[in-house]
């Protein structure tokens, strides 16, 4: 059994790391840090946590070490924020070239001010890393947990972010389960790499993962199989989420998306992180008055569910898509994936696109229940057939 | 759902606050979520703190804009802070203030309880740090707390003799806040300009005021050097505090070597 404790979001990730038992941590301490490594830090002074704590002197270190350790054989964990992410973007392409599953906790802040949006980490989309955005404290905490098993898993092997918004979470307290340390372990067993890079099986390991990972072949092998480990990271994130609720009772959807509310719908939007949260009081609240719209949650960006925004977009007419970013010159990110996704359906919905949310800009439940009108509209055809609008 | 919404200025506890009352909340069954608002982290600065009381869990993440009720740790506070702006009517303040309800210069249709927070505050820990003795007096005007789950939060925030301290502060509170009263009769006092984090013109912020024994002064420039405001200036050879620029911090007076600064409360 687990016991319940109101913390913040940056507490409920330290959890997580800490009942995972990660064996090594590296940082940078300063600003924008959060302070999930400085409860990690009190943990592991105070014995609670048998880990590995390195300060170091930029996130770009930070990367560099975790992947090192991971490359050794220890289950290694960091976590950054905003601009420290992007600091970390060159040795992140190594780490996944790698195979190394470090797992890291991305507390999010825009590249352009404090506040918060999805910018930091879809400036990482491309690396190769799998993707985990929460919208709560709970989720934080068991997404942390599950991650690990994501990326050890001998299928995926490949290194995980787990993220949430900075300070809608981050610094908000709210009641959150943590799970026992005996039902976690049971859950999650150490880590053993099979390709550890430890002087004396270094050559061994080398000459294994060249084999498997298609280094040294054909040059765009590499790239080819990390392709094909991602797409069986789909399957790897639903059993995890299957097997995390038979021990934890808690589940997210199906591991990749949440539908919400989405029986018997005409229209459904989209959402990531603590929007997505939001969302549910304004279907909520439309729902209540008939209207026919539901919410569905993208919980994995990378792996990208395409399959699940095919089956889903072939049960409605118009689906109202809330990107917390955007690539400037091209627009949102998710909308133009969904947008995609779709492409090879005989009946398409109508698709429309909102921006909401960048630097912190506050997403009240009016402005979704306002987006969900206008989904509804074009459910009916009303309106214009395709639509971006900033909120 | 029950919101609140707290106000305070950094330095009095107002993010301590929600967090022990979401922490108390929780252990009477209650889901909360309490939500800092952060700026530039400016020590007297106007700071606002929310908190979300509910049944099951709280999906909504964005600010609180009709509270239910308002909590004021400052008693200066409201006379550049919109304290009221989006309270339901029938809404409750609890207000730290010196004076009945009816003088504190709020009017409509609210009920208003209020306590000399700073007063007990400066007898329980010698500090005007008023969030435990301001929680104290939310717990009783409003009813949706009892002071035995505060107490155990609180004591599990600060164990030992801090612990002790705001103990005394939470019940002194409690048993000297007045009963809510009725201000729709009461006309709201004029507002000074808005009060931005930025503000040039602290002054408001003070509840204490340096005041200068030149004859003590020898000069030496500590003050002045110390200074977060840069409020002092050295005019031949003596400290000279410049009272709009002054937030009250009383860094000065901790400083100064010869004594020569003491703090006086404000008026209200
Ligand atoms: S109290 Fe003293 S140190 Fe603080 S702002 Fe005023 S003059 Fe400066
Ligand atoms: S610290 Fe005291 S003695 Fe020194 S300049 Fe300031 S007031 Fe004068």
């Amino acid at each position: 059994m687990g016991r319940w404790e109101v913390m913040v979001g940056n507490k409920a990730i330290a959890y997580a790391a800490k009942l995972a038992r990660v064996q090594f941590i590296s940082a940078y301490p300063i600003t924008p840090q959060t302070s999930v490594v400085e409860y990690l830090a009190e943990m592991v002074a105070s014995g609670e946590l048998d880990a590995e704590f390195v300060n170091v002197e930029g996130e770009l270190t930070a990367q560099t070490a975790a992947l090192g350790a991971s490359a050794a054989g220890a289950r290694a964990f960091t976590a950054t924020s905003g601009p420290g992410l992007l600091y970390m973007h060159h040795p992140m392409h190594a780490t996944s070239g790698g195979r190394f599953p470090v797992v890291m906790a991305v507390i999010h802040r825009s590249v352009k001010g404090m506040q918060p949006d999805h910018s930091d980490m879809m400036a990482q989309r491309d690396t190769g890393w799998i993707m985990l955005e929460c919208e709560n404290s709970q989720e934080l905490l068991d997404t942390g947990i599950m991650a690990f098993k994501i990326a050890e898993d001998e299928r995926v092997r490949l290194p995980t972010i787990f993220a949430g918004d900075g300070y809608i979470l981050s610094y908000t307290a709210e009641p959150v389960e943590i799970p026992s340390q005996e039902d976690v372990d049971a859950f999650l067993p150490p880590y053993r790499s099979s390709y550890p890079l430890l002087p004396g099986l270094a050559e061994e390991a080398r000459r294994v993962q060249m084999e498997q990972w298609g280094i040294g072949q054909d040059p765009q092998l590499r790239w080819r199989r990390q392709q094909e480990a991602m797409e069986a990271a789909k399957m790897v994130i639903m059993e995890v989420n299957e097997e995390f609720y038979k021990w934890f009772g808690r589940r997210y959807g199906n591991g990749l998306v949440e539908e919400y509310r989405c029986d018997d719908v005409e229209a459904f939007i989209v959402a990531m992180g603590t929007i997505a949260s939001t969302a549910r009081t304004a279907i909520d609240r439309l729902q209540a008055k008939g209207r026919r719209i539901g919410l569905v949650k993208l919980k994995s960006f990378r792996p990208f569910p395409s399959e699940e925004f095919r089956r889903l977009g072939a049960m409605v007419r118009a689906i109202g898509v809330i990107d917390r970013n955007i690539s400037l010159g091209s627009g949102g990110i998710t909308f133009q994936e969904i947008r995609s996704s779709l492409y090879d359906l005989e009946e398409r919905p109508r698709i429309l696109g909102f921006h909401a949310g960048l630097s912190g800009k506050e997403v009240r439940v009016g402005d979704i229940e306002m987006i969900c009108e206008k989904t509804l509209r074009a459910a009916k055809g009303e309106g214009p057939p395709s639509l971006v609008e900033w909120i | 759902m029950i919101e609140v919404r707290f106000h305070g200025r950094g330095g009095q506890g107002a993010v301590t606050a929600v967090r022990i009352l979401a922490s108390a909340l929780y252990l009477e069954g209650k889901y909360t979520q309490a939500i800092p608002m952060y700026g530039t982290e400016r020590r007297g600065a106007p700071v606002v703190a929310f908190l979300r009381i509910g049944e099951s869990r709280i999906n909504e993440r964005d600010l609180v804009h009709n509270p239910d009720i308002v909590v004021v740790l400052d008693p200066l506070l409201s006379r550049t802070v919109p304290v009221t702006e989006g309270l339901k009517e029938g809404g409750l303040i609890v207000m730290n203030f010196p004076k009945p309800g009816t003088e504190a210069g709020i009017g409509g249709r609210f009920m208003l309880a209020t306590v000399d927070a700073t007063g007990i505050a400066l007898e329980a820990l010698g500090r005007p740090i008023t969030n435990t003795a301001m929680l104290g007096a939310f717990a009783k005007a409003s009813g949706l707390v009892s002071l035995e789950s505060l107490e155990k939060t609180l004591l599990e925030h600060w164990p030992g003799r801090l612990g002790e301290m705001n103990l005394r502060a939470l019940r002194t509170a409690y048993e000297r806040v007045t009963p809510p009263v009725d201000v729709s009769g009461i006309q709201a006092q004029e507002k000074r300009p808005r009060e931005e984090i930025f503000s040039k013109d602290v002054s408001s912020w003070r509840i204490f005021k340096p005041q200068l024994d030149e004859d003590r002064c020898v000069g030496c420039r500590r003050c002045y050097i110390y200074c977060p405001e840069v409020a002092i200036s050295m005019i031949q050879g003596k400290a000279r505090v410049d009272y709009s620029s002054c937030k009250g911090c009383g860094i000065c007076g901790e400083e100064c070597p010869t004594g020569a600064i003491s703090m006086v409360q404000e008026a209200l």
